[in-house]
C-alpha cells in the first residue's frame, strides 16, 4: 500500500496514538505493546493507519490484508477490545482517544497481528463443504431450479467471508479450541439448507460430539461480531435441535443412511 | 527447526464479567432466580404437608415486607428470563420464510414476549375476578 | 531447503487456479497436484469481483452476438479463434459452477437470471447478487476440498520458477510462517497469479495483485503480450479506488456531471433514454466511459472532493428495495466508507485501474512458449480481451481457461519425464536471502513503490503522451537500479512482510516496465491505450498487431510484434449508442442476414 504523493489524498492534519501488541518469536519472550503517533485524515480506516505505520515508521510491523473492502476476510483483529475488520473500522469513530490494536482473540499469535489460521481451515474442510447432489444432472441438462424462496433459506450463511471474528467473539471457543465453532457451522448450514444438496446426514454426523455443536451455550456474541450478517449463532443453535433429534431417531433410521454412506 | 514459536494467550478467568459477555452471564443467572422461586414454592408445599400451623407460618412470611422485596426482585428476574428466552428461541429454529423473504428474529421475539405478556395479564385478571366473586 | 516432487504445480489459488486444480484432479485423478498460494484461497482477489460472469442463455441471444461484442469491445485486437472457443464454453462452465453450488440469482420460476452489462448487445451476465466473484471463489475453493489429489500450500510465496533445457521444472517457495524455502519439482506448472493493477496508485485491486507470475514467466524468457492495455473502471470510490460494480449501471444507474447532466451523450454514446439500453450511454464499454470522465474533468464539469475530481453515480430512481436486493454490497460500501445512502444520495465516483488486459503469452490451450508452462486468468493473455475487456468476460475466463489449463497441464505431465533437480534452487535461495541481508543506503521500498505508482498514473493513464511515457520509462529504470540499495528493516524469518513486499516490488517494476515500453511503442490509439500526441486514431495498417515485451536482464525490455488472428469478423469501426446501431445496420445490409449460431 503506498502513500500517494499527489493532491488526491486528503491532508492528514490530526494525529492518533496507535497501541499495537507486537510479538517477534525470536526476540520477544512474550507480546508487548508498542505505541505509534500517526497522522491521519477523516476518511482513513485502521488498516490504512497500520499501512502508514509500516510504510513510513516501522517496516517490521506484520499484519494480513488484501481487498480493503471487507470481502476477503484477511484483516480481522481486536480493535479497542472488539473483534473488527481493520479495513472497515474508521479512525474518525475512535478518535481522539488512543486506539488499541491486538491480534484476534482466542488464536495463537504467530507474529505481531498474524494469528494461526490453519486449524480453522481444517474445520471448514471437515464438514463436507460442497454440494453432494440429491439428484444427478448432466451439464447439458442445464441448471438445477432453485426459487428465490429456496435460496433465502440458506443465503445468509453463504455470505461468510471466513474472517474468524466470530471465533474471536466466542468464549466457548476460547475455552475449547477444538470446538468446531460458529463459522464452520455457518458453512455447514449453508449446504444443509441448500435445496440441491443431499448430504445432510453426513454433515450432522460430523458435529455430534462435545467438539461439535454441544460446546455452544448460545452466548450469541458471534452473530453480533459478524460483519456480513451471516448469523452463525442461528446456524449452530438450529443444529442442536437437529443433532438431538438425530441422536434419538438414529435407532429407527434406515440402515443405509449415515456416516460414510454416499448419497 | 524453524524460528516459529506461536504464543498462546490464556483466556482471562473473569471473561464472563467483561463486555460483551456480561449480558449473557446475567441471562444465565436468571435461571438461578427461577430455581430460588421454585424453592419458595417447594417450601410452601412442605409447609402445607406439615399441617395448618406450619402453613400459617409460611403464609404470614409471604405477607412480610422482606417477602415482598424478594418477590419483586424475583419478578424482575423472571421477566428478564422470559424476554431473554424469547430472544434465544429464534436462534434455535431454522429460518422462517414467509412471502419469499425470511422473517427477522426480532419479530419472533416480539411475538413471543407479547403472547407471554397477554397470557400473564389474562391470568392476573382471572385471579382478580375470582377473588372479587363471592 | 525442503524438496517436494509433484506432477502438476499450480501457482495461485484464485478462480483460475482452483478451476485448473479441479480440472486436473478430475481428468487425471492419479496425478499429484500442488496448489500454492501466498494467501489462503478465499483471500484471492477473485473474491472482490462483483458484477457477474457472461454466458449466453436467452433464446434471442447467440454465440455470434457474444463473439461480436467481445471482438468489437477489444477493438479487434482479439484472437478470433480463441474468442469463438471462449463464447462456446461460457454457458456450460457457468452451469458447472451452479451444479457445484454457486448461488446464482434466480428468476421467480427458479431459472438463472441474467443482467445487462457494458458493451453487451443482449443480457447474458449471470450474477450472484453483487458478490459474484465472492461466490464463484468460495464455490470453487469448497468444491476443490473433495479431491484428495490436490495438496495445498497455503501462505507460500513464490520467489522464482525453475527452468532448464527449454522446459519448466518447478518453482521455489518461501513459507510465510517460517521464512524457510521449499522447492517444488513439477512436470507441469500452471501460473494463475492474477493481474498487476497495484503498479498504479488508484486501483480497485487488493494488496496481493502485484503481477508475481507475470514477472516470473517474463524473467524466464516468456513474452508479455499487450501490456500497454490497462483497464480503468469508470465507477470507483475516490481515494481508496474501491469498486462500484458495472452492475449498478446494468440495473439502470445514471452517470451525472456537476450540472446534473448525463454527459455520456456528448461522447458518441447517446442518445439517452430513461431506461437502460444495451451498448448505449452508461452501458457503453469501460474505456469509453473512463475517457469521457477525463474530458469532463478538463472541461471543469466534474464535482470536486477532497479525494479528487468525481462524477455522480445516481441510483436513486432504482428505489431502495431494488438497490438492497440487487446491489447489497454497493449499499454497504457507500454507507460504511462514505456515509452515503444510495437510495437518497448519488455516489461520487471516478475511474481507477481495475484490470490488466495483457499478460503471459499463451495459445488457445493456455500453453506458453516455455514447454510445460501454462497460464490462465488475468495473468495470461490468451487473446479474448484485446485492447479492452468487456465486463463479465473475466470471471467467465477463469472457468473456461482455468479448466483448459488444468487439463492441458495434466496431459503434459502424463507424457513428460520427471522434473530435473539442479543447483538452480540454491541460487534462487541465495538471491532471496541476499535481499534480506542487503545493506544499502537505507531507502524504504515503500517510498519507491509510491514513486512507481505515481509515475505510472501520470505517464500511462487514461490518455498518454510520448514525453510522459518516456519519463515513466526512465523513472522505472531508475527505480530498478535503486532496488540494489534497498535496506529491509525486518531481518527476521517468521512472517517478514517487509521482505515479501520488497520482492513484490521487484516483480511490479518489471511488469510496469513492460507496460510503459509497450505503450510508448504503440503509435496509435486503440481501446484502453489512447494517445493525445498526434496518434489519436486507430492505425490498423501499422498496429493491428499484438505487442510482445521481451525481458532483458539489466536493461529495458525489447518490444516486438505478432499477428492478430482474424477469422470471421473483419475490422470495422467500433461504435456504440446510436452510431453503433447505424454501423450494425450497415454491416448487416452488406453481409446479408447471417444465420445465428445457437448454444
Amino acid at each position: 500500500m503506498s502513500e500517494v504523493p499527489t493532491s488526491e489524498i486528503m491532508e492528514r492534519t490530526k494525529t492518533i496514538e496507535l497501541r499495537v501488541l507486537r510479538y517477534r518469536p525470536v526476540s520477544d519472550h512474550e507480546p508487548v505493546f508498542q505505541a505509534y503517533q500517526v497522522p491521519y485524515s477523516d476518511d482513513m480506516s485502521v488498516l490504512q493507519v497500520l499501512q502508514s505505520v509500516k510504510d513510513t515508521q516501522d517496516g517490521t510491523l506484520s499484519f494480513r490484508w488484501s481487498c480493503r473492502m471487507a470481502i476477503c476476510g484477511s484483516c480481522g483483529m481486536m480493535i479497542n477490545g472488539d473483534p473488527r475488520l481493520a479495513c472497515n473500522t474508521f479512525v474518525r469513530d475512535l478518535a481522539p482517544n488512543p486506539v488499541t490494536v491486538e491480534p484476534l482473540r482466542n488464536f495463537p499469535i504467530e507474529r505481531d497481528l498474524v494469528v494461526t489460521v490453519g486449524d480453522f481451515v481444517k474445520k471448514i474442510e471437515s464438514i463436507y463443504p460442497y454440494i453432494i447432489p440429491k439428484t444427478p444432472k448432466s451439464i447439458e441438462a442445464g441448471e438445477y431450479l432453485q426459487t428465490p424462496a429456496q435460496m433465502a433459506a440458506y443465503e445468509s450463511f453463504s455470505d461468510c467471508i471466513n474472517c474468524m471474528l466470530c471465533y474471536a467473539a466466542c468464549p466457548q471457543f476460547g475455552a475449547n479450541p477444538d470446538f468446531i465453532g460458529p463459522g464452520a457451522m455457518a458453512l455447514l448450514q449453508r449446504y444443509n439448507g441448500d435445496s440441491r444438496d443431499g448430504g445432510q446426514q453426513l454433515r450432522l454426523d460430523s458435529i455430534a460430539g462435545e467438539d461439535g455443536v454441544w460446546s455452544c451455550t448460545a452466548v450469541g456474541v458471534c452473530s453480533d461480531a459478524c460483519p456480513k450478517q451471516v448469523d452463525p449463532a442461528n446456524a449452530v443453535n438450529q443444529n442442536k435441535t437437529k443433532s438431538a433429534l438425530d441422536f434419538f431417531l438414529r435407532f429407527i433410521r434406515p440402515k443405509d443412511q449415515g456416516a460414510g454412506a454416499k448419497s | 527447526m524453524s524460528e516459529r514459536r506461536p504464543y498462546v494467550r490464556a483466556q482471562p478467568r473473569d471473561w464472563w464479567a467483561r463486555k460483551p459477555y456480561l449480558g449473557y452471564t446475567l441471562r444465565e443467572l436468571t435461571g438461578v432466580g427461577v430455581v430460588v422461586y421454585g424453592g419458595i414454592l417447594l417450601a410452601g408445599l412442605i409447609s402445607l404437608a406439615r399441617g395448618p400451623e406450619a402453613f400459617e407460618g409460611f403464609r404470614s412470611f409471604l405477607t412480610s415486607p422482606l417477602s415482598l422485596l424478594i418477590h419483586l426482585l424475583l419478578l424482575a428476574v423472571m421477566i428478564w428470563h422470559v424476554v431473554t428466552w424469547f430472544q434465544t428461541m429464534p436462534k434455535t429454529m431454522p429460518k422462517l420464510i414467509a412471502n419469499g423473504r425470511h422473517v427477522p428474529q426480532q419479530k419472533l421475539t416480539l411475538a413471543g414476549v407479547g403472547i407471554a405478556a397477554v397470557c400473564s395479564a389474562a391470568l392476573i385478571a382471572a385471579f382478580l375476578i375470582a377473588g372479587a366473586l363471592p | 531447503m525442503h524438496h517436494v516432487d509433484t506432477d502438476i504445480l499450480i501457482l495461485g489459488a484464485g478462480g483460475a487456479g482452483l478451476r485448473a486444480a479441479i480440472a486436473a484432479a478430475q481428468s487425471a485423478p492419479e496425478l499429484n497436484i500442488a496448489l500454492v498460494s501466498k494467501v489462503f484461497p478465499m483471500r484471492s482477489h477473485t473474491v472482490a469481483a462483483e458484477g457477474g460472469s457472461a454466458g449466453v442463455v436467452q433464446s434471442h441471444d447467440s454465440l455470434e452476438n457474444h463473439f461480436h461484442d467481445t471482438v468489437a469491445g477489444g477493438d479487434w485486437l482479439c484472437e478470433q479463434d480463441v474468442v469463438d472457443y471462449f463464447v462456446s464454453r461460457c454457458t456450460p462452465e457457468m452451469v458447472q459452477l451452479e451444479h457445484w453450488g454457486c448461488p446464482w440469482s434466480r428468476k421467480p420460476d427458479g431459472h438463472i437470471n441474467v443482467r445487462a452489462f457494458g458493451g453487451m448487445k443482449i443480457e447474458r451476465t449471470w450474477f450472484a447478487a453483487d458478490r459474484s466473484g465472492f461466490h464463484i471463489l468460495h464455490t470453487l475453493f469448497q468444491t476443490s476440498i473433495q479431491f484428495p489429489s490436490i495438496r495445498r500450500f497455503d501462505e507460500y510465496f513464490c520467489v522464482d520458477l525453475l527452468s532448464d533445457e527449454g522446459r519448466v521444472q518447478g518453482a521455489v517457495m518461501l513459507a510465510l510462517s517460517t521464512g524457510e524455502f521449499t522447492a517444488i519439482h513439477a512436470k507441469a506448472v500452471v501460473i494463475a497469479t492474477g493481474g498487476a493493477g497495484r503498479v498504479y496508485s488508484q486501483n480497485t485491486n487488493g494488496g496481493i495483485v502485484t503481477g508475481d507470475g507475470m514477472a516470473l514467466a517474463y524473467r524466464h524468457g516468456v513474452p508479455l503480450r499487450d501490456m500497454e492495455f490497462v483497464q480503468y473502471h469508470p465507477t470507483c470510490m475516490p481515494g481508496t479506488g474501491l469498486l462500484f460494480t458495472e452492475a449498478c449501471r446494468g440495473e439502470g444507474a445514471f452517470l451525472l456531471n456537476k450540472n446534473g447532466d448525463r454527459y455520456l451523450q456528448d461522447y458518441g454514446l447517446g442518445p439517452a433514454s430513461p431506461e437502460p439500453r444495451n451498448k448505449f450511454m452508461e452501458l457503453g464499454p469501460r474505456d469509453r466511459l473512463s475517457q469521457a470522465f477525463w474530458h469532463e474533468e478538463r472541461k471543469g464539469n466534474t464535482v470536486s472532493t477532497p479525494q479528487g475530481a468525481t462524477v455522480l453515480l445516481d441510483l436513486r430512481h432504482l428505489g431502495r428495495a431494488k438497490i438492497k436486493e440487487r446491489l447489497p454490497l454497493i449499499c454497504e460500501m457507500a454507507e460504511q466508507f462514505m456515509g452515503i445512502d444510495p437510495a437518497t444520495t448519488p455516489i461520487p465516483v471516478r475511474p481507477a485501474v481495475h484490470y490488466t488486459m495483457g499478460g503471459i503469452l499463451v495459445d488457445i490451450n493456455t500453453a506458453s512458449p516455455l514447454a510445460g508452462l501454462y497460464a490462465a486468468g488475468e495473468c495470461s493473455s490468451v487473446g479474448i480481451h484485446g485492447a479492452n475487456r468487456l465486463g463479465s468476460n473475466s470471471l467467465a475466463e477463469l472457468s473456461v481457461f482455468g479448466r483448459v489449463a488444468g487439463e492441458q497441464a495434466a496431459k503434459f505431465a502424463k507424457m513428460a519425464g520427471p522434473a530435473k533437480r539442479s543447483t538452480q534452487t540454491e541460487a534462487v535461495e541465495a538471491k532471496a536471502l541476499a535481499l534480506l541481508t542487503q545493506k544499502g543506503d537505507g531507502e524504504r521500498h515503500a517510498t519507491m513503490r509510491a514513486e512507481m505508482a505515481a509515475s505510472m498514473e501520470k505517464g500511462c493513464g487514461i490518455y498518454r503522451l510520448g514525453p510522459e511515457m518516456r519519463e515513466t520509462c526512465d523513472t522505472l529504470a531508475n527505480l530498478k537500479q535503486r532496488m540494489a540499495g534497498v535496506t529491509l528493516e525486518d531481518k527476521s524469518r517468521v512472517w517478514n512482510t517487509d521482505w515479501i513486499t520488497a520482492i513484490e516490488l521487484g516483480y511490479q517494476l518489471d511488469v510496469a516496465e513492460a507496460m510503459a515500453h509497450s505503450a510508448i511503442a504503440r503509435e496509435e490509439s486503440r481501446g484502453a491505450h489512447q494517445r493525445i500526441d498526434g496518434f489519436e486514431q486507430r492505425d490498423d495498417a501499422r498496429f493491428l498487431r499484438h505487442s510482445l515485451a521481451h525481458y532483458q536482464d539489466g536493461g529495458p525490455p525489447t518490444i516486438s510484434y505478432g499477428p492478430v488472428k482474424i477469422t470471421h469478423l473483419p475490422p470495422a469501426q467500433r461504435a456504440y449508442g446510436a452510431l453503433g446501431e447505424q454501423a450494425d445496420a450497415a454491416a448487416r445490409a452488406t453481409a446479408g442476414n447471417k444465420d445465428v449460431a445457437h448454444v
